[in-house]
């Protein structure tokens, strides 16, 4: 499904801790009137302490979430626990941007809202990196006179100039683009800002660059009478703020007034609107929206007004505003293309609707981030404090902790005895089984896998439910469940050792003298596992091979069929397949045992197989024809003693020894299943 | 239908400024501002002399607005958040599938002939149903912690728990659903507090309102909530919403695409979500209402009141609009080919979802009354005072109100409704009759309307109050002698009276910025959760008598005194 197959997903087994409400404890205390009626069939249903026993669902909505590639999750050391990103938080080292790799100091990058602020845009239609580029080149004498700038898309060739925006200089883009599109710079407001003119909003605004003004507005003088430009969003924000500001400060301190602390401020405050939202209201207060008509009128508190005038952000649209917009959406010349996509607006200002309206995008920043286990704090991952150094000084993966899993399709039947990589000729004949198209209910074999990466011996167990869950039921057998894997160790002590290494693994390999004999005299064919193992037959209870830190065991799979398939056998499915998928989520494990009993009784009759069906709950869910196979991985082994550890090299003295064991779940991708039987 | 939830299709996007990029001819081709450069300026770094900056010393707190199907995320003091993050099927993959970056073409066509039902078919799309029997909880968890972790990297770029978290939700919550978010946010982050703040205030504030009516055209419901001196006087619900639209979209779609011939079952749809959503914002547009033969009486008299040549303009090129085609891409195709088909077309699904076009309103159920209905039984059931106030404040948010042409389909509808049954609740041929009667006896008068009606609704609000109290009407407004004297005695200033009796829109800038706004102002909401106690009781530990705790109607400041931090209340959500 989501990378080609073969993969391996591991479930962090931090999923199966549900979040702790702090309620349910409460609520189990109190009486039980009050809590959900919905509530008590859960804990029936799945009671809590069961949860580690269940079947791991990889088809479950919530599975996606605790699934992480291998490479993706880390280790704790002190609490012997794989964290994926879920169970750790995080630490912002630094701000970069990812287009110019200039490190942001933390001071400046709220200012600068996240986003670079020196050239990096990004294209408005199609988000790709923009070029700055000049539009005339002209030499005159000595120095090249290079014309006004823009922005240029260098993949679906759009530049500033169709939204008509050029820029005198190179440099410092985004501080040109914010002077051009702002129609009133908030900062030179907001600098100029005193609590004297607090008093008209609009007075502020005779401090800014005349020229961006639009003629409405300069003119502050009569803000009544001559109704000013509309205001952005921005803008009419800051206005609204102003606004605010100052009606809380005209009212709230009126030393006058007894109440004014308590009476004016509680209600003229808009932070009083949660407080008073359930009360009623009494008399006096409905009076209040008419300027007060208190019994006593000289301690009548002073009341905030409403926003009155658009220069303190109200903004009353004109009716025709959207008969424009749809005349325009209409124009043959808009058209699809003109309008802009969901995507495209995501960041932009909310008014843009049409790709005319549309800017270009400072790039986003990024953050380097080290990560903490968020049970003990331990520092799991410290990145460099550069950005541009991809180092880490801490880094404490999990793949150096739990064994890779890899998985391969083992060759059914004789290959030419020629060790090059066969050619792919025939298909269905020697080759390697098309992994995306599985025929149902034929068995295939495969080969798991697990490399370790301790330096300790490790025991592995491996469980799987004998059929997957869900409505696809595939049987899967591991010839091998519980086997034993080699130390790691360095790579140098591995090149002396070649020879000798080899010895040992005769002993697992007895049964097949053919791999012992190519193992041997290849020391690489130990690691690269099989290239001679074509004639080997795969046993039960049996490793298929060994290596030095490395096992591989076979799974048997017989892939189920799909819903629609072929009909056949309907009678060996189970009684689980009728739920469909959502419901099936909840109860495959309580179906899952019963499932093989409910095999031979005729429990397929309301499911159509034919594929005829129009209902689409039995027709094939997306990625249900996807084998996926749940393993159980539970691993143990001696490690030393953390304080052993410091002093050094006294590996194996099995008396500082501490023994470990650690559990997850992992989700091995087969293949698509084909929807016919061959 | 109580529980369910408001929020957006696609997000606040207001239409209208556009058009006036075009009326100011005088300004060459200007952009609008996009919001981070604004945004950058007014942060509290750039603005230290500012009020803005914090006076606890402590972090910008950070706001999020929970809807049904998006996640808006920003700093306090911002106009507009930072990021909107959905949770379709394409969030919830599994880390390390990149399946959505490779549009591959043979899953198009796997995918594209498949027909699902309307109700899975937006369910995958949504983080929450507030019908909470279908609901996995862990589910909407394991959403809610992703996307806020995503968000806080990609987008916010600050320590996650750190700073103060301030929540904007719906009104409505059911308690699993509130409990469990909170108990997420709290064991998965070290947050000191979390603060509630309810939508529809917020739009108001973020209108620059005390009282208002707000129109939240959200995903699975409309709701219109009467909001009078910031409280929340009547909430009316309709299940005609952005979810049915889309669904209705997805079938005009599905019918499309397979031809004409189809006469597929009429609830499955094959369209896939994304390219109908993507229609429905681009595409999407409410007729004006062709003003009906039957009702004369309104079509003069909007004219009648400086609305001659507004009318005109909007009736003559609605026929011109029939006419038009645009393409889309085709529906059951890769996305090179196109089908044309009449724009008309495109205001069908509104029509038909949000105004219940075609169908009696004897059909209609409580729940799933049209938006204009909606509005004016909400107005209705107001006391007259506070409905005099908020309908000249009529405030549109949620991503339906980005249909353009809706705001002033609704309002004219609202308008013609009052025009037909003035503000009385009653209906019936024996009450027609009556009153039928009843005004033969009364001479020559002719009927007065309880409310007077005025179209000039494009004014700016100073010049529509100036005209409202100056023109003398036919029917004029009754003189109250105790208002004239209020406004006598409320001499300060150059006291304008309020608007009021006019149907009326105020924009707003959405609840997302009134509560950045709120909380830029230092303002605390009631509802403040703070971690330790939480964590003790969770949901049950809110105090949920008033009297006790200081939250009596007498006291009637709301303001939490100093000390009295022991109980903390969920208020509205209680």
């Amino acid at each position: 499904m989501s990378r080609p197959f073969p993969y391996a997903f591991i479930s962090c087994p931090c999923a199966n801790t549900p979040v702790p409400d702090p309620a349910k404890k409460r609520r189990s205390r109190d009486s039980p009137q009050k809590s959900n009626p919905d509530k008590p069939k859960k804990p029936l249903l799945l009671p809590d302490d069961d949860e580690d026993e269940q079947t791991f669902d990889p088809r479950s909505p919530r599975a996606n979430f605790s699934l992480y590639p291998p490479e993706q999750l880390l280790y704790c050391e002190d609490c012997h626990q794989i964290k994926c990103p879920r169970c750790i938080t995080e630490e912002i080292v630094c701000w970069y941007c990812p287009n110019c790799l200039f490190e942001t100091p933390s001071s400046m990058v709220r200012s600068e809202g996240n986003r670079c602020a020196r050239n990096c845009f990004n294209c408005p239609i199609c988000t790709a990196p923009l070029a700055v580029n000049t539009l005339e080149n002209v030499v005159t004498g000595g120095t090249s006179q290079q014309g006004p700038w823009v922005l240029s898309c260098g993949y679906c060739m759009w530049s500033t100039l169709d939204i008509g925006i050029k820029f005198d200089k190179p440099t410092n883009i985004r501080t040109q683009l914010s002077k051009m599109t702002d129609a009133t710079p908030s900062r030179s407001r907001q600098m100029s800002r005193t609590f004297g003119d607090l008093k008209s909003p609009l007075s502020t605004y005779s401090s800014i660059d005349e020229a961006f003004l639009p003629p409405g507005e300069s003119k502050p003088d009569d803000p009544l009478d001559q109704p000013s430009a509309p205001l952005n969003p921005d803008a009419r924000f800051n206005a609204l703020k102003n606004f605010y500001k100052n009606q809380i400060s005209a009212t709230s301190s009126s030393p006058t007034d007894p109440l004014g602390m308590d009476f004016g401020a509680g209600f003229s405050s808009p932070g009083a609107l949660n407080r008073i939202m359930s009360l009623y209201t009494s008399s006096s207060r409905l009076s209040s929206l008419y300027g007060g008509a208190n019994k006593k009128p000289k301690t009548k508190p002073p009341v905030m007004r409403e926003a009155l005038t658009p220069g303190e952000g109200l903004k009353v649209p004109s009716s025709d505003a959207e008969d424009a917009l749809i005349h325009r959406m209409a124009s043959p010349d808009c058209g699809w293309d003109g309008l802009a996509s969901l995507e495209q607006r995501a960041f932009q200002s909310p008014d843009a609707r049409f790709v005319d309206d549309l800017l270009p995008l400072p790039v986003l920043l990024r953050t380097k981030r080290s990560k903490r286990c968020k049970s003990c704090k331990h520092i799991l991952v410290k990145p460099e404090l550069k950005p541009q150094s991809t180092r880490f000084r801490i880094r404490l993966i999990a793949l150096s902790y739990i064994p890779l899993p890899t998985l391969r399709p083992l060759n059914p039947g004789p290959q030419p005895a020629v060790t090059v990589p066969p050619t792919p000729t025939v298909p269905g004949s020697t080759t390697n089984p098309n992994l995306d198209a599985l025929s149902p209910l034929r068995p295939i074999q495969l080969l798991l896998t697990l490399k370790n990466h301790m330096f300790d011996p490790v025991r592995v167990t491996l469980a799987t439910p004998s059929v997957t869950p869900g409505r696809v039921a595939s049987k899967v057998t591991i010839l091998c469940p519980q086997f034993d894997i080699g130390a790691n160790s360095d790579v140098w002590d591995e090149a002396l050792q070649g020879a000798s290494a080899t010895n040992t693994n005769t002993t697992t390999n007895t049964a097949t003298p053919a791999t012992a004999t190519t193992s041997t005299s290849d020391p690489r064919g130990s690691r690269s596992g099989g290239l001679g193992v074509y004639e080997k037959v795969a046993e039960a209870g049996k490793v298929w091979d060994k290596g030095r830190n490395w096992t591989t065991v076979v799974l048997e799979v017989v892939p189920g069929t799909l819903p629609g398939g072929i009909k056949r056998n309907p009678k060996k499915y189970p009684a689980n397949e009728l739920e469909d998928t959502t419901k099936t989520n909840n109860n495959n494990d309580d179906d899952e045992e019963n499932s093989n009993s409910d095999s031979d009784s005729d429990s397929s009759v309301a499911l159509d197989w034919s594929g005829q069906t129009s209902d689409p709950n039995q027709q094939l869910q997306p990625d249900e024809d996807v084998l996926e196979i749940p393993v159980f991985v539970h691993m143990e082994w001696d490690s030393d003693n953390q304080i052993d550890q410091e002093q050094g090299v006294g590996r194996g003295s099995s008396s500082d020894t501490v023994k470990r064991e650690l559990a997850y779940w992992m989700v091995l991708g087969v293949g698509r299943i084909l929807r016919e039987v061959v | 239908m109580t529980s369910t939830s408001s929020t957006t299709t696609f997000d606040d996007r207001r239409p209208i400024s556009m058009s006036f990029r075009h009326s100011q001819s005088g300004r060459p081709s200007s952009p609008h501002t996009p919001q981070h450069h604004l945004r950058s300026n007014n942060s509290s770094f750039a603005s230290t002399s500012s009020a803005s900056t914090s006076f606890r010393g402590e972090e910008d707190a950070i706001i999020f607005e929970f809807g049904s199907r998006w996640l808006r995320a920003g700093f306090e003091g911002e106009s507009t958040p930072m990021c909107v993050v959905g949770c379709g099927p394409e969030e919830s993959r599994r880390v390390g599938d990149y399946r959505g970056w490779l549009k591959s073409n043979n899953e198009t066509d796997i995918s594209h002939s498949r027909l699902v039902k309307a109700e899975e078919w937006t369910g995958a799309y949504e983080l929450w149903n507030m019908n909470l029997r279908d609901l996995d909880l862990a589910l909407v968890d394991d959403k809610i912690e992703r996307m806020f972790r995503e968000t806080y990297n990609k987008y916010l770029l600050t320590d996650a728990g750190t700073s103060r978290l301030v929540l904007v939700l719906p009104s409505i919550m059911p308690h699993p659903l509130l409990s469990s978010l909170l108990s997420t946010l709290f064991s998965r982050w070290r947050f000191p507090s979390i603060t509630l703040l309810t939508s529809a205030p917020m739009a108001v504030t973020a209108a620059g309102l005390r009282s208002a009516l707000v129109v939240d055209i959200g995903w699975a419901e409309t709701i219109i909530s009467g909001v009078y001196e910031y409280r929340e006087m009547t909430v009316r619900r309709s299940t005609r919403a952005m979810k049915s639209l889309l669904q209705e979209t997805g079938r005009l779609l599905t019918r499309l695409s397979n031809g004409s011939e189809a006469s597929q079952s009429a609830d499955e749809i094959s369209v896939k979500f994304e390219l109908c959503e993507e229609v429905a914002s681009r595409f999407l547009w409410c007729r004006s209402k062709a003003v009906p033969q039957g009702s004369t009486g309104i079509s003069e008299q909007q004219p009648a009141e400086s609305h001659e040549d507004e009318v005109k303009t909007t009736d003559q090129p609605a026929v011109s609009l029939a006419e038009e085609t645009v393409s889309l891409p085709c529906p059951s195709g890769s996305g090179t080919t196109y089908i044309d088909i009449p724009f008309s077309k495109l205001a069908e699904p509104v029509d038909k979802v949000l105004f219940a076009e075609g169908l009696a309103e004897c059909e209609l159920d409580d729940e799933e009354k049209p938006l204009p209905l909606l509005v004016y039984n909400t107005l209705l059931s107001l006391p007259p005072d506070v409905r005099g106030t908020c309908m000249s404040r009529i405030v549109f948010i949620g991503g339906g109100s980005n249909i353009p042409g809706i705001r002033r389909r609704i309002l004219r509808d609202v308008a013609s409704l009052v025009e037909k049954y003035g503000w009385s609740p009653v209906r019936g041929k024996v009450i027609e009759q009556q009153r039928q009667k009843l005004q033969s006896l009364r001479l020559s008068q002719p009927q007065p309307l309880p409310v007077t009606k005025q179209g000039d609704t494009d004014d700016s609000p100073d010049s529509g109050t100036e005209k409202s109290t100056s023109e003398p009407q036919a029917d004029d407004e009754e003189v109250d002698p105790v208002e004239q004297k209020i406004r006598r005695n409320n001499k300060d200033k150059d006291a304008k009276p309020p608007v009021q009796g006019v149907l009326r829109e105020v924009e707003s800038l959405g609840p997302w910025a009134g509560a950045s706004l709120l909380t830029s102002l230092k303002i605390r909401g009631l509802v403040e959760i703070e971690r330790e106690k939480y964590l003790q009781h969770g949901l049950a530990g809110a105090t949920r008598d008033w009297e006790v705790h200081g939250h009596a109607p007498d006291r009637r400041s709301g303001l939490r005194t100093g000390g009295d931090r022991s109980s903390w209340t969920l208020a509205g959500w209680g």
